[in-house]
């Protein structure tokens, strides 16, 4: 009953819900490629921006929920960039912070990275909020030809992930009323590592031995095949999705590859 | 999306051989199967001398059993915590021996195919297996998903599996959920999926493993009414492990009793509940079976027992109806009696100390839009015995994890010895309250049962000497010194949670707060465990605040009833006022248990006798028989 956590799928009726999850997987992969291209700050705010509108109009993700699955990792990018933006060293002067220079190189090379981490994380959780793992599974079959039990193993692992971080919870809460107090230091997690340990292996054993037992009752990895009554297809705006990502791709790292691209300073220069 | 067949089944039908015999059959087995001359083809279950032995283990779980169910039979199984019932069950489909392996003798065949040669996948669709926990065994996230997952595995034609799955779900009154999402079903619900999900390949035999432990009352007639028109409709053969016997006892034909591995009774439910005999649980403490029979037979033969007249089978009731009927016969034409009415109360009366624990206008939500709990108020004086009742997901945990501050409670609202809970820790308030949750694997800490109990004293400085003393007095209480050095993981599951209440039991505090403690338990443990409770009570003026939907439990132990619906607390009073008012334990998806029932009815028959609703067994047996003697 508690609160459950972002990077999980969520039903819904926007655009994005309604892609293939295939389609939405090549739009994962291909903003990856992108955002790994080159550390130019402009190129990355632009990605950000897609991916942005892609997570507010197209995937229609309430902005807490971003705010939720994102926050930690927005400030751990905040930090690289300041410190990177201090650090880092240049020859051209932008501006100077308390008499410290601040060089456009490191300033445009430290928004770079930090942007890209977060666009990255960003675009996962688009995915995995819009994508429903056992479809994912289905098409990985279906449209990859991947075995179904390799897809299947996939898509109970991450069923269950939910169950065991619920398991946690209740360890942890069944051993605070046990007088133990949360521990920040190392040896005091590895202490508190060890003590969860033995209660989740014991928990998740006898649920894990139920659902083989519930599967193999009903025929699961009788036949080489099965059948699969609903699998996804790639729609008409899937493939389209594809082929834009991917000419984006290619131009991206032909531009690259022939130097067309340059930081924004280089172009003001 | 579009419908993707794929691959051909081999034929199922050439699995079917001759039956292997798994050992040789001594002579007289053969003369035995010589002279019955069973016919294959109507039983469901032919089992013939098994002994089992788990995989690296040298004690048998199964000993010699032997057991024919014919199609279209009812089955239950009763039987003391590791008698071998859910072993015997796991046979029925070949999970033992060949995904639990191990030592296995005697013959087996289930629908007429060999357990030895016959592959779990090939009993699929003869064979349906609904398990306790349906977390656990729900693979998929959509109920349409989940019902058409067996027949997928088959390979059955897309068309075909829609039509069964619709079928299926329709059968268990689910019609129309197939787009839900299973985590946004109540346990009832979930159970009915398993069982949609199982029957969509029609199978001749179901098998249940304690199928609603965990649900509650509500949850759990909507499965047992589902099963007794699979049975009666669909001429499905059941074979089932179950504790809640009350309102199963007429739906079943026949009743197995296990002891120790081995088959100790085999016949109908009326012969089954009219004859107390003895059992052993695995700790090897004697276990009356009576601890399993339904409250209107036990209620039958204590009023046997007061008239000096004992009950055969042909006369045993089996539900409420028949126990009303029974007892009108004790009663005879007795009508008004001019004596004064019985007192009303069963239970010791409240204490009446200042309450040590007030819960003022407390609401709580983890979002602020869906609250879960709304305007909660209630105190607890020292020495109650409090049930917390209401249904699955009401907020009763949540409600018991704000007292602990588990969760904050909001400032001002929790109030324990005159101070905020919001400014107390964890740790301060374990001192004062203890909580024994479900599972008591969750609590444990240690890898030694005496550190484990010594834990508690330790993180709060007591000093060795003090330890040392208090540890061995709880040990003792518990019963657990013989254990004092093994790993709390190695015990079972009944000293498991008897060591659960010890690490609280140390720190000597105001009030248990007990987590479901029925759940998994049978019921001759569950009332070993509210022993202990009252002890703890008379001897250290505890408060037990349990939160359960077992209403046995709490018409047998509670001196209060807390009822939480929709957030909210609707009802604080005696549990005879709670089951009094129908539309409030409709509302909270309880129960009353038969004695209350039987008690109702008699008092509506016999308006102006001495006979008054009570909850307790022993009282409406007594004034029964005080009636009927005095019309004798």
């Amino acid at each position: 009953m508690n609160r459950s956590t972002a990077f999980q799928f969520r039903a819904g009726t926007s655009f994005f819900h309604r892609l293939d999850p295939l389609t939405k997987l090549a739009w994962l992969v291909a903003i990856s490629l992108l955002a790994f291209g080159a550390y130019i700050a402009w190129v990355q705010i632009v990605i950000t921006i897609v991916v942005l509108f892609t997570a507010f109009v197209l995937a229609r993700l309430p902005l807490l929920v971003v705010v939720r699955g994102t926050w930690l990792f927005a400030l751990a990018c905040l930090s690289f960039l300041v410190i990177q933006t201090l650090t880092l060293p240049g020859n051209h002067v932008a501006f100077h912070i308390l008499g410290h220079p601040i060089y456009a190189e490191s300033a445009d090379y430290a928004l770079a990275s930090a942007l890209r981490i977060y666009t990255i994380i960003l675009s996962s959780l688009v995915f995995v909020r819009t994508t429903d793992p056992r479809e994912l599974a289905i098409a990985l079959v279906t449209q990859m030809r991947v075995p179904y039990r390799i897809a299947y193993a996939f898509f109970i692992a991450l069923r269950i992930i939910p169950t065991i971080e619920e398991e946690i919870k209740t360890i942890r809460a069944a051993q605070a009323v046990r007088g133990v107090v949360h521990q920040r230091s190392v040896a005091g997690r590895i202490g508190e590592a060890k003590r969860y340990a033995m209660p989740l292996l014991v928990g998740s054993l006898r649920k894990a031995s139920m659902m083989v037992m519930s599967m193999e009752a009903r025929a699961f990895g009788a036949y080489p095949q099965r059948t699969f009554v609903e699998a996804p297809h790639m729609s008409a705006s899937g493939i389209t999705v594809c082929v834009v990502m991917l000419a984006l791709v290619i131009t991206w790292y032909a531009a690259l590859g022939l130097g067309y691209v340059h930081s924004f300073y280089i172009l003001s220069a | 999306m579009a419908s993707v067949a794929a691959g051909h089944p081999t034929d199922v039908a050439s699995l079917r051989s001759a039956q292997v015999t798994l050992a040789p059959a001594t002579a007289a087995q053969e003369a035995g199967s010589g002279t019955e001359a069973r016919s294959a083809c109507d039983l469901a279950v032919d089992l013939r001398n098994i002994s089992y032995a788990y995989e690296g283990e040298t004690e048998d779980v199964l000993r010699n059993v032997s057991l024919t169910v014919r199609d279209g039979e009812f089955v239950l199984i009763l039987g003391p915590s590791g008698c071998g019932k859910s072993t015997l069950l796991q046979l029925l489909n070949g999970t033992i021996p060949h995904t639990l392996r191990g030592r296995l003798e005697g013959e087996a065949s289930v629908c007429g195919k060999p357990i030895l040669s016959t592959k779990v996948a090939s009993f699929a669709t003869e064979v349906g297996m609904v398990f306790q926990d349906p977390e656990a065994q729900i693979i998929n996230t959509r109920v349409r998903d989940e019902v058409c997952f067996g027949l997928e595995n088959l390979c059955r034609p897309a068309a075909e599996i829609l039509e069964r799955q619709r079928e299926a779900l329709d059968f268990v009154g689910l019609d129309g959920f197939g787009d839900r999402s299973i985590f946004d079903l109540s346990g009832g619900q979930k159970q009915r999926v398993s069982i949609a999900a199982v029957l969509a390949a029609r199978p001749r035999l179901l098998v249940l493993d304690e199928p609603t432990a965990n649900l509650d009352p509500a949850g759990m007639a909507e499965i047992f009414a589902v099963l007794e028109r699979l049975n009666r409709e669909a001429g499905t053969t059941i074979v089932m492990v179950e504790h809640r016997v009350d309102e199963l006892a007429d739906r079943v034909s026949r009743v197995l009793m296990m002891d120790r591995g081995s088959i100790v009774f085999d016949g109908t439910p009326r012969e089954a509940f009219s004859q107390r005999r003895v059992a052993y649980s695995e700790e090897n403490a004697a276990v009356p079976t009576s601890a399993w029979f339904p409250q209107a037979c036990e209620f039958a033969l204590a009023l046997g027992d007061r008239m000096g007249r004992p009950v055969d089978a042909t006369g045993m009731p089996l539900n409420v109806s028949e126990a009303v009927a029974f007892a009108d016969r004790c009663i005879g034409m007795a009508t008004a009696t001019t004596q004064p009415p019985a007192p009303l109360s069963t239970c010791p009366s409240t204490a009446n100390d200042p309450a040590f624990l007030r819960v003022k206008q407390l609401s709580f939500g983890y979002e602020k839009k869906l609250p879960i709990l709304s305007d909660i108020g209630f105190d607890v004086g020292r020495g109650e015995m409090i049930a917390l009742c209401g249904r699955n997901g009401s907020g009763k945990t949540t409600l018991a994890r704000l007292l602990m501050h588990i969760n904050a409670p909001p400032r001002g609202t929790i109030w324990l010895e005159g101070r905020d809970v919001a400014d107390l820790s964890a740790r301060e308030i374990s001192s004062e309250i203890g909580y024994v949750f479900q599972n008591p694997d969750h609590q444990f800490v240690t890898d030694r049962v005496w550190d484990e109990i010594a834990y508690g004293l330790k993180v709060r400085n007591y000093a060795d000497n003090a330890v040392a003393e208090r540890v061995g007095e709880v040990l003792d209480i518990v019963d657990l010194t013989r254990y004092r050095d093994r790993s709390p993981f190695s015990l079972s599951l009944g000293e498991r949670r008897r060591l659960s209440v010890a690490t609280m039991l140390v720190l000597e505090p105001h009030l248990l707060v007990l987590d479901e403690p029925t759940i998994g338990q049978d019921h001759e443990r569950a009332q070993q465990l509210m022993g202990l409770m009252a002890r703890l009570r008379e001897r250290y003026r505890t408060s037990i605040l349990m939160i359960t939907h077992d209403v046995r439990l709490v018409a047998e132990w509670a001196d209060r009833a807390l009822v939480i619906s929709g957030g909210r607390l609707p009802f604080d009073g005696s549990p005879e006022a709670m089951f009094a008012d129908d539309a409030l334990i409709a509302d909270a998806g309880l129960l009353a248990p038969p004695v209350y029932e039987i008690s109702k009815a008699l008092v509506a028959k016999h308006p102006g006798s001495l006979l008054r609703p009570t909850l307790s067994l022993p009282l409406l047996a007594d004034t029964i028989a005080r009636i009927g003697g005095e019309t004798a």
